[in-house]
C-alpha cells in the first residue's frame, strides 16, 4: 500500500483553484482596506418602490469582489468533503479519507440545520440563531464537535483504530502512512493523521478525545451555574449581609491563583485526605437544593400535588447524589457495592471539582449582577405585595427574566472550561497520561514539536475549532436576543 | 460654517416622508409630512407615542440611524435643503443653528466632565472663539437659564445637580451658539410638575429674548397651549390638522382632534355625569395601517367608500389662519354639536370606614458608613410625618406629591412591606402597621392590592397573562381545583374587558394599556377591598388613559372598592377622585374634598401644584405661580415649615414662625385640614389659581 498524499487525485483541480482565491481574496481584503481611506463611501439609497439599493463605486465593487471570493472559498472548501465522501477510498486523499469517515456527522449536521431552518420561527431564541451568519458558523462547528462525540466517541463510528493500541514500525510517522499488514489483521489501511510518539493513532485518539471534553465541559459549567445561581440570586436580592459574606468567599476564590489551586487539589497527598470527594459532596448538593426550591416555592400552594413530585424528583436525585459521591477507595464509600451504580473515575472527579469550583464563582457574580437589577421591577413588587415567598420571586420571577445575558455567558463559559479542561491535560493534572484528550495529547506532542509538529497540531486545531465556535455562537445569540 | 442670513422661514419641511427599512419589509414612520416655522414661532408637534413627532425631529437633524431613511420631500432650513448637505455642512449646522434638547437631561450631558467645559466646548467648535470669551459667554447662558451661584454651577459635575437643574444647563448648552431653531423633544416628561412649570416658563422667556424658533414636541395638549403659537396633530405618521392654537383649540377640524379632547380630563368633566370618552380601538401598527384615513376604523364619522378610498389629502380651510385639517368630510360633520354625555352612571355609594391611619409615621436610618455601621453617623430621614386619615368603602382617595413626598413609601408601609415606626394603621377592625407582609393572613393580604405605575415592567416578561392571574388565585387561595382557577381567571379578563384569547399571549404581545388592564386584574383577583393605584395612567398615551381610568371607576362602582389613587396629575385626579390629600416631604399639608382643595382657601404649595398643571383649555385663565428652586432632599429637610424654602406667602406670617416651627394641623371647614402658619385673614383672601371665561 502506497501511503496517501493529503489530497490524491482531488487535488490536481481544486489545489490551484485554492490558491487562486485565496491570492485573490488576499488582494480583494487590500484593496477593501485601501480604498476605505481614498474613495467615496458606499452609500445606501432608496428607491422609489420601497427598495434599498447601495450606490456603486469602486469601493462597492471592491466590496462585492471580497463577498464573492469568500463564497468562492467556501465551495472549494466543500468540493474537498463532497469529493472526499463520494471519491473512492484513496482517491481523495488523506483530507477525503477524513471526510468520508466523518460521514455521521455531515449527515447529522445536515439534518439538523435542515430542522432548525424549517421551523426557525417557532423556535424562540434558538431559531433567530438561524438569522445571524456569524451565530450558525458557531453553532455548526460546535455541533460538529458534539455530534463527534456522539458518533465517534460513543459509538466509535468515525475513529480508525484503536485510541491506545500501539502499532510497532509507525511511531512518529508522517500522516497518511500505510498501517503494515492492515489487509490480513483488518486493520483499517492507513493513520490518516500520522502516528505519535507512542505509535498510536492521531486520528483516532483526536475523535475519542473529543467525547472527554463535551462530556465535561458543559455538565461542568452547568454545576457551577446551579452553585452560582442558587448563593447569587439571595445575594442580589437580599443585599445586605449575606452579600457581603458571600461575595467576599466569591472574591477570595477569583484571587487564588488557578493553577495553583488545581495542582494542590491533584496532590495525591490531598487527594488521600479526601478533600475532593468533600467538595464534591458540597458541590453537587447545590443542583438538588436548587430544583428543590424551584418546586417547591412554585407548587407550595397545591399540597397534594407538590409532596409526590417532590418525593419523585429529589428521590431521584438524591439517589444519583450518593452514587456520584460514593466512590470505592476513597474517603467516602458508604453505599453497599450492590446499590453503586456507578463510580466516576477518580482523575476525572478531581478534574471535574476543580472547574466547578472555579468556575463559580463568576457564574455567582453574574447572577448577583442581574437579581440586583431585576427586583427593582414592578412585576417583582407586584409578588411581593400579594405575599409570595422570597425564593419564589427569585426563581420564577427574577431568574426566568435573566435567562438571555445567562444563556450567552453559559456558551462563553463553556469555552473558557474547555480551554481549562486542556490547561489541566496539558500539565498532567488529573486524568491518566495515556488518556485521549485534547490537552493531554497536546502535552505529549509538544517534546518533539520542533520535529515532528503533526501529532500536537489535530488536538490543538480542534480545541481552537471548539472555543472558536462556542464564542461564536455566543455572540450570535447575545446579538439576537438584543433584537426582539 | 459661517451663518447665513434668510428672510423666509426658519424651517419649511415639504412631503416629507420617512421610513425606517428592517429585515423583512420598510415600516412608513412619517408620510407627507409638511410643516413651516416662521422666524421666532413655535409650533408644538402633538400626538400620542409611535405617531411619528420625534422621527419628524430626528430627521430634521438628519440623525436617523442606520435603519431611517428620508424616502421622499424636502427638509429646507432658512430655505437651504438639509436633505442634500454633505456630513461636514451638517455639522457645521447642529448644535450652532440646530439645536435639540432631549427628554432625559441626565443622558444629554457627559457625566465626566464639568458643566463650565461642556458649554464653553459649544462657541468653541463651532464659532473657534478664545477660551476666556467662551467662559464668559457661558456664565451669562448660565444666569439666563436663572440658575443660583452661576459660578460654583460651571464647576460643578452633572450628577451635582437636580433634575431640573440639568435641564435648565442642557437649555443653556443648546442656546450657547444662539441656534435660529430649538427642537425640544418631550424636555419635561422627566421632570416634577412644579419643575416643570418653572422649565417651561424659562423656555417661553428665553424663546422671546433670543428670537428663536422651536419645534416643541409633546404629548400634552396643555403644554403646548401654553409654550406654542401654532399647533401641528400627528396621528400614526401624518399630519391630521395644523394651525394655530386658538383656531385648533377653539375650532377644531379634524374627528381625531376632537376625539383627543373629549379624552382628556378638562375642567368641567366628572367621573358621573360627565364621563370621558376614550377614543375605540388601538392605535394601528405601522404595516397594519388601513386604505384612506388612517383614523377610519376609530373615527365616529367614519363612512365607508369614502373615508377608505383613497389617501386623503390635507385641505386648507377658509377660517383661520394657515389651518389645514386631512378630513374629507369637514363639512358633514357638525363641528358644534356637544358631547353625546355616555350613559350616566349613579354615584358611588360611600360606605363604612375601611382603611384608618392615625399618627403614622416611618423613618429610615441611614448610615453614614454601611460595611462598619453602628458606631458611625447616624442619619434619619422621615420618611412619613404624622400621617392620619381615613378611607370608607367606595371612596377615592387621591394622594398627590411630587416625587420624594413619601407616597410610595406610604404605600409600601400599608402593603406590609415595609413595617411603620410608629402610629397606626387600621385595616377593617385590624391593626396591620407592625405585621410585615409574610405574617399577614391571605385574606388581609388580598384585600389589599397594588396597581402599578409602569406598564413595561408590571408584568412579569416571561409568562403568559394567564398564568400570571392564576398565581394571583393560588397564592390568594381562590378555587380548588386548576379548572375552576382558570375558570375564574377568564371571567377576570372579561372583568378588565380583554379578550379571553388573551390568556395565552405573553406580555410583550400586549399594548400598554392592556398590560395595565392585566395588572388591574390581577390586583383584583383575590376580591380586594382597597387598591393602591400607584400613578396607574401616567405612562400610557391620552387616549388609552380616559379607557383604564374608566375601568378602574367601573370595578369601584361594582364592588366597592375603596381606591386610593396616587397621582401628581391634577386634571386627573380632580375628575375622578371624592376627597384629596397632598402630600409634601413627608407631611400631609393639605387634605379635603376635592371641592374644598380645588378652591380657595389653599395650602400655598396646592396653590403653586394647580398653577403648575398645563390645562388643555383656551376657556381657563390661569394665574401663573413659579415655584423657585427645587424639593429640598428628605435626607436634609429644612427646619420648621418642610415648603418654607419655595414659599411665595412666607412673608405674610409674623415672627418668622415659618422657619421654626412645623406648623400644627388647623382643620378650616368640615373635614377640610391643611397644615399651615398663615393667618385665617389671608386664607379666605386667596384668589382662586383657575377661573373658567364664561362662553
Amino acid at each position: 500500500m502506497d501511503p496517501l498524499t493529503w489530497t490524491g487525485s482531488l487535488g490536481s483541480i481544486l489545489n490551484p483553484a485554492l490558491g487562486l482565491v485565496a491570492v485573490l481574496l488576499v488582494v480583494a481584503i487590500v484593496a477593501v482596506i485601501v480604498l476605505s481611506f481614498f474613495a467615496a463611501p458606499v452609500t445606501l439609497q432608496s428607491n422609489p418602490d420601497g427598495t434599498i439599493s447601495a450606490k456603486t463605486g469602486i469601493s462597492g465593487l471592491a466590496d462585492s469582489a471580497f463577498r464573492i471570493l469568500v463564497l468562492a472559498l467556501c465551495a472549494v472548501f466543500l468540493a474537498y468533503i463532497v469529493g472526499g465522501v463520494l471519491l473512492p477510498y484513496g482517491d481523495a486523499g488523506i483530507i477525503g479519507a477524513m471526510a468520508k469517515r466523518f460521514l455521521p456527522v455531515w449527515i447529522a449536521l445536515i439534518a439538523l440545520f435542515a430542522l432548525s431552518f424549517q421551523f426557525k420561527r417557532k423556535l424562540g431564541l434558538y431559531g433567530k440563531l438561524f438569522d445571524s451568519t456569524v451565530g450558525m458558523v458557531g453553532l455548526g462547528l460546535v455541533m460538529f464537535w458534539v455530534f463527534t462525540a456522539i458518533f465517534g466517541a460513543m459509538f466509535d463510528l468515525i475513529g480508525t483504530h484503536d485510541a491506545l493500541s500501539q502499532i510497532s514500525g509507525l511511531k512518529n510517522e508522517l500522516p497518511g502512512i500505510p498501517v503494515p499488514n492492515a489487509a490480513d489483521e483488518g486493520l483499517f489501511p492507513h493513520y490518516l493523521l500520522g502516528g505519535d510518539d507512542q505509535a498510536r493513532d492521531v486520528f483516532s485518539r483526536m475523535v475519542q478525545g473529543s467525547g472527554i471534553v463535551i462530556a465535561i465541559a458543559p455538565l461542568a459549567t452547568l454545576f457551577a451555574f446551579m452553585v452560582g445561581i442558587t448563593l447569587g440570586l439571595p445575594a442580589g436580592y437580599y443585599g445586605g449581609l449575606i452579600d457581603t459574606i458571600i461575595s467576599f468567599c466569591a472574591n477570595l476564590i477569583l484571587a487564588f491563583p488557578v493553577i495553583l489551586l488545581f495542582y494542590l487539589l491533584v496532590t495525591p497527598e490531598i487527594v488521600d485526605t479526601g478533600i475532593p470527594s468533600y467538595m464534591a459532596a458540597v458541590l453537587f448538593l447545590f443542583p438538588i437544593i436548587f430544583m428543590a426550591v424551584l418546586l417547591n416555592s412554585r407548587y407550595h400552594t397545591q399540597p397534594s400535588f407538590r409532596t409526590p413530585l417532590l418525593i419523585g424528583v429529589l428521590g431521584v436525585m438524591i439517589y444519583l447524589y450518593l452514587v456520584g459521591i460514593s466512590q470505592a477507595d476513597t474517603a467516602l464509600n458508604f453505599l453497599p457495592g450492590s446499590l453503586d451504580l456507578f463510580d466516576i473515575e477518580p482523575g476525572i472527579l478531581v478534574v471535574f471539582v476543580s472547574v466547578v469550583f472555579v468556575n463559580s464563582p463568576t457564574s455567582f457574580r453574574i447572577v448577583r449582577g442581574l437579581a440586583l437589577d431585576l427586583r427593582t421591577r414592578d412585576y417583582v413588587a407586584a409578588a411581593q405585595t400579594r405575599g409570595e415567598q422570597a425564593w419564589y420571586v427569585m426563581l420564577w420571577e427574577i431568574l426566568p427574566n435573566a435567562r438571555g445575558p445567562l444563556i450567552v455567558d453559559f456558551c462563553l463559559r463553556i469555552g473558557y472550561t474547555t480551554i481549562l479542561l486542556g490547561t489541566l491535560g496539558f500539565f498532567g493534572l488529573g486524568l491518566a497520561p495515556d488518556s485521549p484528550d485534547w490537552g493531554s495529547t497536546i502535552n505529549a506532542g509538544r517534546t518533539l514539536l520542533s520535529i515532528y509538529p503533526h501529532p500536537a497540531l489535530p488536538p490543538a486545531i480542534a480545541l481552537l475549532t471548539m472555543v472558536l465556535g462556542l464564542n461564536l455562537l455566543a455572540d450570535g445569540l447575545r446579538e439576537e436576543s438584543l433584537k426582539d | 460654517m459661517a451663518k447665513w442670513d434668510y428672510d423666509g422661514p426658519i424651517l419649511e419641511i415639504d412631503k416629507l416622508s420617512i421610513s425606517f427599512f428592517t429585515r423583512t419589509r420598510e415600516i412608513p414612520a412619517v408620510m407627507e409630512f409638511s410643516c413651516v416655522v416662521q422666524p421666532g414661532e413655535a409650533l408644538g408637534l402633538v400626538g400620542e407615542s409611535g405617531c411619528g413627532k420625534s422621527t419628524v425631529a430626528l430627521g430634521v437633524m438628519q440623525d436617523l440611524g442606520v435603519n431611517g431613511r428620508i424616502v421622499g420631500g424636502s427638509i429646507k432650513f432658512k430655505g437651504r435643503d438639509l436633505n442634500k448637505m454633505g456630513t461636514a455642512e451638517l455639522q457645521g449646522i447642529r448644535g450652532s443653528e440646530i439645536a435639540m434638547i432631549y427628554q432625559e437631561p441626565m443622558a444629554s450631558l457627559n457625566p465626566a466632565m464639568r458643566i463650565g467645559q461642556q458649554l464653553m466646548e459649544v462657541p468653541m467648535i463651532h464659532e473657534r472663539i478664545s477660551e476666556k470669551d467662551a467662559y464668559a459667554r457661558a456664565l451669562e447662558v448660565v444666569r439666563d437659564v436663572k440658575l443660583p451661584d452661576p459660578e460654583r454651577i460651571m464647576r460643578s459635575y452633572p450628577h451635582q445637580l437636580s433634575g431640573g437643574q440639568q435641564q435648565r444647563i442642557v437649555i443653556a448648552m443648546a442656546l450657547m451658539s444662539k441656534p435660529a431653531l430649538l427642537i425640544l423633544d418631550e424636555p419635561t416628561t422627566a421632570l416634577d410638575v412644579t419643575v416643570e412649570a418653572a422649565v417651561v416658563q424659562l423656555v417661553k422667556d428665553l424663546g422671546k429674548k433670543y428670537g428663536t424658533s422651536m419645534l416643541f414636541i409633546s404629548h400634552n395638549l396643555g403644554l403646548v397651549l401654553e409654550t406654542c403659537d401654532r399647533i401641528c396633530v400627528m396621528y400614526s405618521g401624518e399630519a391630521v390638522e395644523t394651525g394655530k392654537i386658538e383656531d385648533v383649540f377653539e375650532e377644531m377640524r379634524h374627528p381625531y382632534t376632537e376625539a383627543l379632547f373629549r379624552s382628556i380630563p378638562l375642567p368641567g368633566a366628572d367621573k358621573t355625569t360627565r364621563p370621558l370618552k376614550s377614543i375605540p380601538g388601538n392605535f394601528p401598527l405601522p404595516h397594519e395601517r388601513p386604505n384612506g384615513c388612517n383614523f377610519g376604523p376609530r373615527c365616529d364619522y367614519f363612512t365607508a367608500g369614502l373615508c377608505d378610498a383613497a389617501a386623503i389629502p390635507m385641505v386648507e380651510l377658509a377660517s383661520g389662519d394657515r389651518h389645514a385639517s386631512r378630513c374629507l368630510r369637514i363639512n358633514d360633520i357638525d363641528w358644534d354639536a356637544p358631547m353625546v354625555a355616555a350613559v350616566q352612571k349613579e354615584k358611588t355609594k360611600i360606605g363604612k370606614v375601611v382603611l384608618k391611619m392615625d399618627d403614622l409615621r416611618k423613618y429610615y436610618e441611614v448610615n453614614a458608613n454601611a460595611l462598619f455601621g453602628g458606631s458611625g453617623t447616624r442619619k434619619v430621614v422621615k420618611a412619613n410625618e404624622t400621617l392620619s386619615f381615613e378611607a370608607r368603602e367606595g371612596e377615592t382617595l387621591a394622594i398627590v406629591g411630587e416625587s420624594g413626598c413619601g407616597k410610595s413609601t406610604f404605600a409600601k408601609v400599608l402593603m406590609g412591606l415595609e413595617t411603620a415606626t410608629s402610629g397606626q394603621i387600621m385595616l377593617f377592625d385590624e391593626n396591620i402597621q407592625s405585621t410585615p407582609i409574610e405574617k399577614r393572613n391571605t385574606d388581609t393580604v388580598s384585600s389589599v392590592q397594588m396597581v402599578f405605575q409602569n406598564p413595561i415592567d408590571t408584568l412579569n416578561p416571561s409568562m403568559t397573562v394567564g398564568r400570571q392571574i392564576i398565581r394571583a388565585l393560588e397564592i390568594f387561595k381562590v378555587g380548588k381545583s386548576d379548572a375552576e382557577r382558570k375558570e375564574r381567571m377568564l371571567v377576570l379578563l372579561d372583568l378588565v374587558k380583554l379578550p379571553r384569547a388573551f390568556a395565552d399571549r405573553m406580555p410583550r404581545q400586549l399594548s400598554g394599556g392592556q398590560k395595565q388592564r392585566v395588572g388591574i386584574a390581577r390586583a383584583f383577583a383575590g376580591g380586594a377591598k382597597v387598591v393602591v393605584a400607584d400613578e396607574p395612567v401616567s405612562a400610557l398615551d391620552v387616549s388609552v388613559q380616559a379607557a383604564v381610568t374608566d375601568l378602574l371607576m367601573e370595578i369601584q362602582r361594582e364592588q366597592g372598592t375603596t381606591l386610593l389613587f396616587i397621582s401628581h396629575d391634577l386634571s386627573i385626579v380632580r375628575y375622578l377622585s371624592d376627597r384629596v390629600m397632598v402630600m409634601y416631604l413627608g407631611h400631609v399639608v393639605e387634605l379635603g374634598t376635592t371641592d374644598q382643595v380645588f378652591s380657595p382657601p389653599y395650602h400655598p404649595y396646592t396653590e403653586a401644584l394647580l398653577s403648575a398643571v398645563p390645562i388643555a383649555d383656551t376657556r381657563v385663565k390661569k394665574r401663573h405661580i413659579v415655584l423657585e428652586g427645587d424639593i429640598p432632599s428628605a435626607m436634609n429637610p429644612p427646619p420648621g415649615c418642610p415648603f418654607q424654602t419655595r414659599c411665595r406667602w412666607k412673608s405674610q406670617v409674623a415672627g418668622g414662625l415659618c422657619d421654626i416651627e412645623v406648623p400644627p394641623v388647623r382643620f378650616l371647614a368640615d373635614g377640610h385640614q391643611i397644615k399651615c402658619h398663615l393667618p385665617d385673614d389671608v386664607l379666605t383672601g386667596m384668589e382662586p389659581v383657575i377661573t373658567i371665561a364664561a362662553e
